[in-house]
């Protein structure tokens, strides 16, 4: 069994495609640098981030297949779910072989897998939109934390940076230790080590406790629903909302 | 007044305003301005009741000169009474919007001294959010029925949405319950901006340039269950309104009970059945291609408790199922019941290149819980029950009937009439066994 080993990288993943591709392998897993199981029968092949090779099949799978295609490669691949990698790897074969189609095979599994979890990822990144929440810091900065399942801050911070364009702002993703940091001007994204410590003085914010105070008395008592409530909001997001905090 | 006091009062006075979708206005943002809104719409909370937050919705205030019988702030009704400044209501806007709390403002005010004068102070807060904060998300403005339409229309030329509740879907409820308010003083603004949204949108077709005015459209509210009108009645208002004034949503609200006048119905929970079956009528109104006529008539006023609107027609309609999946039109894709616009599009894209059968069906994530009774894939019909509305009626309503005792615990010597499949019937006529 053959495995690769890639960096983690979106030119990885590209790199380790266009490697399956002219060393004619099938790899059975394609993983991440951080996520590598040893087993005794596999081989393990390390695959070295190439900018060129991952350029050659970002511009194919852009021609040959569509512009959507690429898309969804690159959704898919934020999802981080486990062997997603492959599943990108079938579906780009798959799409080679089927053109700018490869989208309306809606009931193939290679089709189908890559199309769920671009599906999750587009979904918790609208979500996001609405449900970050960011908190006024000294000097100005609007510092927003969360735990995202998907790797949404790319996505998400064109949104912030278009909007809040007249603020500083930072959004900090807590489990992938990566943060994009705006200035007004132009949006960077740092990685951010766990020593990390914003001036984060907890003062009391008389605008959270007006929303909070606001959330508790839009609610219509007759019809309280906390199904279609935790339904829509899932509870692993409750932590950083200021409104469910005590 | 203290703010947190007068944000307690106003908010949970204006809870009862349905309205909270921010979606239709692609307002982009100015330079050095902020906030801008997006044409999907976005929720940022749910509250305990499970509705969306996607606006801050408040009064401007809940002094009343009206007394209408169905409204919590009532004239005769005692509660607090608050009143905000625009700048207030400007201030908190900006504040949450910037912490990322809401997409824009719902402001909405009960009447204080004279329509005029209420709409006037709504215009002031919102001219003070666009012009002095540079202020680019989403608003939506009640107009006030009996203003000045210059008024009006200078307010439209700011907002993205504007709204003029009905309320009450009868000029006889109107009569009963709100005798200071008339169906034509409603009417004739909600007439007024439509028509100058259509002459904006033309003028825009030619001048870029020239000032938007209601960019997301109209809606309305009316009450369910306050008067003793039909669903038809209501459903059939709301299909004028959508013609007539081209309005974007009409919003249906429970009737909660907030008095006990005389005049109202003494009711302890709720209409929410009621309140669901008509926005699913609505949503056939709007995106099925429906007419209020196929879905209700005079020997049917209202909707039955059991079914939903959709399943209801298409069993009143048997002649035209099953439907072929590989080889219907959209239009009648739509009009199966379980199948909705999202699911008819995956049919029509994943048949371009494949036909499909029902496992296909379920791994493109089509409910076939209600389509299966209406459908047939290459030529095969998916249930073993009788394709005729008895049958189709009865296996719809089963799960309610599951508490009834008609079951039996079947033992090794009972004897079971099985009932032949279709297939079965089939084989038998044609004698190939």
């Amino acid at each position: 069994m053959i495995n690769y080993i890639y960096d983690g990288t979106f030119e990885g993943l590209l790199t380790a495609v266009y490697e399956a591709y002219y060393r004619h392998e099938a790899p059975l897993h394609i993983n991440s640098t951080t996520n590598v199981q040893q087993s005794l029968l596999d081989i393990n092949v390390h695959i070295t981030t190439d900018t060129e090779k991952a350029s050659k099949v970002y511009n194919s799978v852009r021609e040959k297949i569509s512009y959507q295609a690429l898309k969804n490669i690159y959704h898919a691949y934020l999802s981080e779910l486990s062997d997603i990698e492959v599943h990108i790897l079938q579906y780009i074969k798959f799409g080679f072989k089927e053109g700018k189609n490869v989208d309306l095979y809606l009931s193939d599994d290679r089709v189908m897998a890559v199309h769920s979890a671009v599906k999750k990822v587009m979904h918790e990144q609208h979500l996001m939109l609405g449900m970050l929440r960011f908190k006024q810091l000294e000097d100005n900065v609007y510092y927003a934390q969360y735990t995202p399942d998907h790797n949404i801050t790319n996505l998400i911070s064109s949104h912030f940076a278009r909007r809040f364009s007249d603020q500083n702002w930072i959004i900090h993703d807590l489990k992938r230790k990566y943060a994009a940091v705006y200035d007004r001007n132009s949006c960077i994204f740092i990685d951010i080590d766990d020593e990390f410590q914003m001036n984060y003085v907890d003062k009391s914010d008389n605008y959270e406790v007006l929303w909070k105070n606001y959330f508790s008395n839009i609610c219509i008592k007759e019809r309280v629903n906390p199904k279609l409530q935790k339904r829509n909001m899932p509870g692993r997001y409750w932590k950083f909302l200021t409104e469910k905090q005590i | 007044m203290e703010l947190q006091k007068k944000l307690e009062i106003l908010s949970a006075a204006a809870k009862y305003d349905v309205s909270c979708s921010s979606s239709g206005s692609t307002r982009k943002n100015t330079k050095g301005g902020l906030g801008n809104s997006a044409a999907c719409g976005i929720c940022h909370s749910w509250s305990d009741d499970g509705r969306c937050i996607s606006l801050l919705k408040i009064l401007l205030t809940n002094v009343c000169v009206y007394d209408c019988a169905y409204c919590v702030n009532r004239l005769s009704n005692d509660i607090p009474r608050a009143a905000f400044t625009p700048r207030e209501v400007a201030g908190l806007t900006i504040n949450f919007y910037r912490r990322n709390y809401i997409e824009g403002l719902f402001l909405s005010s009960s009447i204080v001294k004279n329509p005029n004068f209420t709409m006037e102070q709504l215009y002031e807060s919102v001219r003070i959010l666009r012009e002095e904060y540079n202020f680019n998300g989403y608003i939506h403005l009640k107009a006030i029925p009996g203003a000045d339409l210059s008024l009006i229309e200078s307010a439209g030329r700011l907002v993205d949405r504007m709204s003029l509740n009905i309320e009450l879907p009868s000029n006889k409820g109107l009569q009963l319950l709100a005798p200071q308010k008339t169906r034509e003083n409603i009417l004739k603004p909600m007439g007024f901006v439509n028509s100058k949204i259509v002459e904006t949108k033309d003028n825009r077709k030619f001048f870029k340039s020239s000032s938007n005015f209601v960019p997301a459209g109209q809606s309305t509210q009316l009450i369910v269950g306050a008067t003793l009108d039909h669903d038809l009645k209501i459903l059939q208002l709301s299909e004028g309104l959508y013609k007539g004034y081209k309005l974007k949503r009409v919003y249906y609200s429970a009737y909660v009970p907030v008095s006990s006048n005389p005049k109202l119905p003494a009711i302890i929970k709720p209409p929410l059945l009621r309140e669901h079956r008509l926005y699913q009528a609505d949503w056939l109104l709007r995106f099925y291609g429906f007419n209020s006529s196929e879905l209700l008539d005079e020997k049917n006023p209202d909707f039955d408790t059991e079914l939903d609107p959709k399943s209801n027609w298409a069993l009143r309609n048997m002649h035209l199922f099953p439907v072929d999946i590989n080889k219907a039109e959209y239009e009648m894709l739509l009009r199966i019941p379980g199948v909705g616009v999202r699911s008819a599009r995956k049919i029509m894209s994943a048949r371009r290149v494949r036909s499909l059968d029902f496992d296909d069906l379920k791994k493109l994530g089509i409910v076939l819980k209600r389509a299966r009774f209406f459908i047939t894939c290459k030529g095969k019909y998916f249930t073993n029950i009788a394709l005729n509305e008895f049958h189709i009626r009865q296996a719809l309503t089963e799960k309610n009937k599951v508490a009834q005792d008609n079951w039996e615990q079947i033992s090794m010597f009972s004897n079971l009439v099985e009932l032949p499949s279709p297939e079965d019937k089939f084989m038998s006529l044609a004698g190939e066994i």
